[in-house]
């Protein structure tokens, strides 16, 4: 009951004109960088977090929630439209969206995605706004040694067990570790690797990272092929008929759905980098799931030719992400995808601190917050039910006012919050960083989850120590602490073993082609 | 994230002329290397400037030298884990067209590609070469854009960031036509940032007319 109260009064200042507003900018952004691919909400939050702090904060991150669920109801229309996903959450939805498409189903596609995305961000937003108190109490047990095994988890979680390959995820884990190092050190007072720059006393800008790793080394990566063609451009298919689902649809669509939010609840809670994996997961349980449905008979497998389960159940996991983990980031303060990460620095701005305490401190931000996702998901459903494939009109934007227009705002954005030109030759050196890391498929996620984790965690591992009067014995006392740590280690066991075999597969394959290569030649 | 794939150059020709299909050299698909040394070339300047840091003498016990040392030996494993891998493994040749196919659902799917047995999501276009001239003239805008910000104002070095990074990525039939779309953008930004939300922007040059 005493929720509701609170939700209610979160509705009251979330429907404020001001605040309606905010949500209607942000929804219309996050699916306008949604459709577009390259485009994802973590780079529209960076770019918008320097220009927009003269803001209300509430209004702010109003806008910036808005943003994020944005992204993930409009990455879909063009992976079912062009076969080009809008974002990496959006390559599972494409292997069968696409092919409805293709069948002539392209607006049952597209409804089966949007009502997808709209259940699983509406009961995503529900579990956390009711469930709140259960995170706030485990969050209050929290101590030194917990929030850095968190970290850990975090760290360990986005670079090691997610990344496709364990030495790069790492190699982005410590390059965002030593760029959280740079500047003063908060509990000694000791400068730490300025070589005597007076401007990086106070560490490099967090604008200037993430505006620099998303945005400019972004453009700089898309530069560098831009005229190297090779891109085909795809065609674009046109949509007939209702976008209504038949009875007969919504029977096979709404146990996906429901499936689907199994994966993305948990999943959003999780530091695995964002909503890929639970979409794999929920895209992999549906063909299963089909295939075992045509052995006993039931109903022949369609997979591979337009399921549409293979469209509702990916599509809910990837929107479901978004709720719980902004319950994980106001509640615990740990952010669980780059642009939760982003947000979470977006607090620190604003001199807010998110955790058990914010739910006290700023709970009239926090139930605006919450009251304002779900105004947001309803906004989301009716831009993207009926308008979809004219959102997917935004990809005749010419190219080169896109990234000209990009590369504006990142200078505007990074001057704009430091007013220094010194903070511009650190974005190129950081676009360049960013570009690099994009030519050898070195995640980024990583890097920027250790630039805004790493001074917490360093502080916390300190104090741990600290405590325990430098028993390294003390980082590991506590049910809380053990369980971290023992599922971190039951996920990297599980990554090797599966990369193992995977390997052994693979060179068993490539054996078999030689064979048969040395065969045909004989 | 498809770039694995990219057999690219050594540092050091990267504007000069080269024939157009040299012979497989042994840096082809191994210039990852680079990045193996440069992630060992921090760690050392990370270790050094820890072991030279000014400690002040009231610190507490795990100081401000402790986690960095461990990220400097990080660095330094790392690197050279990194530029192992990549002298045993080269990346392949663009031209292999299935493994490069491959590697990019690998790339996308990450370790849940290996997980979930699913079905290889599409790929998209050949990875190539990059294309440094094309990089080099967007840096060269930025670059250009900061030393021009102050004294000359956002208004008109905002206007040329904007026609050159459209100039390196495209249509260069019409510079007169894309100047005015440029000028357009500058003032755009200028009304509804400076005036809309009251951030502050050079007016350089232009401040008397402003």
């Amino acid at each position: 009951m005493e929720t509701l109260g609170l939700l209610g009064g979160g509705f009251a200042a979330a429907l404020t004109p001001e605040n309606l507003l905010w949500a209607l900018v942000g929804v219309v952004l996050g699916t306008a960088v949604g459709v577009l691919p390259g485009l994802g909400s973590a780079m529209a939050v960076a770019l918008l977090l320097p220009v927009t702090f003269k803001l209300d904060p509430t209004g702010a991150f109003i806008m910036f929630t808005a943003v994020y669920y944005g992204g993930l109801f409009g990455d879909s229309t063009t992976s079912i439209l062009m076969n080009t996903p809008g974002n990496s959450s959006a390559i599972a939805t494409a292997i069968e969206g696409h092919k409805m498409a293709l069948k002539g189903r392209a607006s049952q596609a597209l409804a089966t995605s949007a009502i997808g995305a709209f259940i699983g961000a509406v009961v995503s937003t529900a579990v956390v706004a009711f469930f709140s108190n259960v995170i706030i109490d485990i969050a209050l047990r929290f101590g030194p040694a917990e929030y850095f095994a968190l970290a850990v988890f975090a760290f360990l979680a986005t670079s090691a067990v997610v990344a496709q390959s364990m030495v790069r995820g790492l190699i982005a884990l410590s390059i965002g570790l030593s760029l959280a190092m740079v500047g003063i050190d908060s509990q000694s007072g000791a400068a730490r690797f300025t070589l005597g720059i007076p401007s990086l006393f106070e560490g490099v800008s967090i604008i200037t990272v993430t505006v620099g790793l998303l945005a400019l080394g972004e453009v700089l990566h898309v530069a560098s092929r831009v005229h190297r063609g090779g891109s085909g451009t795809t065609e674009l298919l046109r949509t007939t008929g209702t976008p209504w689902l038949s009875g007969r649809d919504l029977k096979r669509a709404v146990p996906a759905w429901i499936r689907g939010l199994g994966f993305g609840l948990p999943f959003g809670a999780v530091p695995a980098g964002g909503s890929e994996i639970p979409t794999f997961l929920a895209y992999g349980t549906e063909r299963k799931l089909s295939q075992l449905r045509a052995r006993r008979g039931k109903r022949p497998d369609e997979f591979g030719e337009g399921a549409i389960e293979g469209v509702a159940a990916p599509e809910t996991a990837a929107s479901a992400t978004a709720g719980t983990a902004m319950g994980a980031l106001l509640g615990l303060g740990l952010p669980t995808s780059a642009t939760a990460a982003i947000m979470l620095a977006a607090f620190q701005q604003y001199g807010m601190q998110p955790g058990p305490l914010l739910f006290e401190r700023n709970a009239d931000l926090v139930w605006a917050l919450l009251a304002s996702l779900f105004i947001g998901s309803v906004m989301l459903l009716i831009l993207n039910l009926p308008f979809a494939p004219l959102w997917a009109k935004l990809l005749l934007i010419p190219r080169r006012y896109l990234y000209a227009g990009i590369t504006g705002f990142a200078v505007l954005g990074v001057y704009a919050s430091s007013y220094s030109v010194i903070e511009l030759w650190l974005l190129i050196l950081l676009g360049l960083l960013g570009f690099m890391m994009r030519r050898y498929s070195i995640p980024v996620a990583p890097v920027l989850i250790a630039v805004i984790l790493g001074p917490l965690a360093e502080t916390e591992l300190r104090r741990a120590l600290a405590i325990g009067q430098g028993d390294v014995g003390a980082l590991f006392s506590g049910p809380i602490t053990i369980g971290i740590y023992t599922v971190i280690l039951a996920a990297v066991a599980l990554v090797a073993v599966a990369r193992m075999r995977s390997a052994r597969r693979s060179r068993a394959q490539a054996e078999a082609e030689a064979a048969e290569k040395t065969e045909v030649a004989g | 994230m498809s770039l694995s794939s990219t057999p690219a150059e050594p540092r050091g020709t990267d504007t000069g002329p080269r024939p157009a299909r040299p012979a497989r050299h042994w840096w082809r698909g191994r210039s990852e290397i680079f990045v193996g040394l440069l992630t060992i070339g921090i760690g050392l300047f990370l270790g050094e400037q820890t072991l030279t840091m000014h400690v002040p003498d009231n610190s507490a016990s795990p100081g401000p030298q402790f986690f960095p040392s461990v990220v400097a030996v990080l660095m330094v494993v790392l690197g050279t884990a990194l530029a192992v891998q990549v002298i045993r493994r080269p990346a392949p040749e663009p031209e292999s067209g299935l493994a490069d196919t491959e590697t990019r659902a690998h790339d996308q799917a990450g370790a849940v590609g290996e997980l979930v047995d699913g079905e290889r999501p599409p790929a998209g276009a050949p990875a190539t070469h990059s294309d440094w001239r094309t990089v080099g003239i967007v840096i060269g805008s930025v670059a250009l854009f900061a030393l021009l910000l102050q004294p000359v104002g956002w208004l008109l070095s905002g206007a040329l960031l904007f026609f050159g990074v459209a100039w390196a990525f495209g249509d260069k039939r019409r510079p007169v036509f894309e100047a005015g779309v440029a000028l357009v953008y500058s003032s755009v930004v200028q009304l509804a940032f400076v005036a809309g939300l009251g951030l502050k922007l050079p007016a350089g040059i232009l401040g008397g007319v402003l």
